[in-house]
């Protein structure tokens, strides 16, 4: 397996490649309407397979696409801007070596288009973007767990993400800017899990061995409640409220616990949690 | 919904989300955020419990996370001025 060193170069040269102008890659239809077509694939809709969907008209569950789809490229939008902060960060540090800080500027670029992306469509076509509730509180970390967590954050906003750009980048039935969107993001993203993931790999085999029983645990607590509140943001009471739903805080909590929407949670970070189980960052599956 | 009711909701909800005693937060000007009640995770998951009792959202950037310190606080920062608190008040 090659190391993130390795890697870096190669993935330099596929984004140099493969670059893009975020301002001319698309055609922007003049609107959009809700309720006329998919915007996002019924099986990806927060409620789907629950009688609050089931209970709702195909126009209705297509209004309710489109508001799903404009939070789910807000979120995006907003767990890209601390990563660009992050990866800027991570910049020209003397641990950090070249061909790492060169590939860096190729991700803090493409992630920078990204969000000129999400934000474009979701200014023009909803008015606005779906404000995100977080706020950081201070925390201590063990050494090295402040990066390992930066990273943990990385690869669960764009594996989650990822997810529902697979889907997405080849539905028919959904509308063709959103389905190149998700295309165009996927493309982009493949390279930085990859890079992402080695990594984190090379970091969590760095500190975690260090760490005692009570930092391990501090650790993987928080980890497993950080991809759990990801999970939340898919689950917007506004977007309930917008597309027409009563009581969008109920239809939430109602979601969240549903036996269907937690089976498809936990097949949806099957591929992730793998992953953390691999590298020792999880010890355990979590409950979705 | 008066404020006495606000109070009391906020305060099962904090309680049963960090798995808490009734004793550590038996006052409402006991710390939540230093006694480690909440972390920034709950928090998100706060808001929107705020925002369903305030039926109005919250505006993120406006405000700051001494807000969370107390139940007092937070009454003060999310409920002075909602069309709940005003009813109670009226």
């Amino acid at each position: 397996m090659a190391t993130a060193l390795e890697l870096a170069p190669r993935l330099t040269d596929a984004s140099r490649r493969k670059v893009w102008d975020v301002h001319s890659a698309f055609d922007w239809p003049e609107r959009l309407t809700p309720g006329e077509t998919w915007f996002m694939s019924p099986e990806l809709i927060s409620i789907y397979g629950t009688e609050a969907f089931d209970g709702l008209d195909e126009s209705a569950r297509m209004t309710l696409s489109f508001y799903e789809v404009v939070n789910f490229f807000s979120f995006v939008l907003y767990g890209e801007r601390p990563l660009i902060s992050g990866l800027m960060n991570r910049m020209y540090r003397k641990n950090t070596e070249g061909p790492i800080t060169e590939y860096l500027h190729h991700f803090v670029d493409e992630e920078n288009k990204h969000m000129v992306m999400f934000g474009m469509f979701c200014n023009r076509y909803a008015g606005k973007i779906y404000p995100e509730k977080k706020i950081v509180l201070p925390r201590e970390y063990a050494k090295g767990e402040e990066d390992i967590s930066f990273f943990c954050k990385v690869l669960i906003v764009e594996e989650l993400g990822d997810f529902y750009n697979l889907k997405m980048m080849s539905d028919k039935r959904i509308e063709p800017l959103v389905a190149k969107i998700n295309k165009v993001h996927h493309v982009d993203e493949a390279r930085h899990l990859g890079f992402g993931r080695e990594l984190l790999r090379e970091m969590a085999a760095d500190f975690v061995p260090a760490w005692t029983k009570e930092e391990r645990e501090r650790f993987q607590g928080w980890l497993v409640q950080y991809l759990l509140s990801s999970w939340g943001d898919f689950y917007n009471p506004a977007v309930y409220k917008d597309a027409g739903l009563t009581d969008g805080y109920k239809v939430r909590k109602m979601a969240l616990e549903h036996p269907t929407c937690r089976a498809f949670r936990a097949e949806a970070s099957a591929k992730l949690v793998d992953y953390f189980l691999d590298v020792g960052l999880l010890d355990a599956r979590p409950e979705f | 919904m008066d404020e006495k009711k606000i109070r009391e909701e906020l305060r099962i909800w904090i309680l049963e989300r960090s798995g808490a005693t009734p004793d550590r937060l038996a006052r409402d000007d006991q710390p939540i955020l230093d006694e480690g009640l909440l972390t920034s995770l709950d928090v998100v998951e706060f808001i929107l419990f705020i925002e369903s009792l305030r039926d109005e959202e919250v505006d993120i950037e406006a405000i700051e996370p001494e807000v969370f310190n107390s139940i007092d606080t937070l009454v003060e920062a999310f409920f002075a001025d909602s069309p709940t608190a005003c009813e109670a008040r009226s």
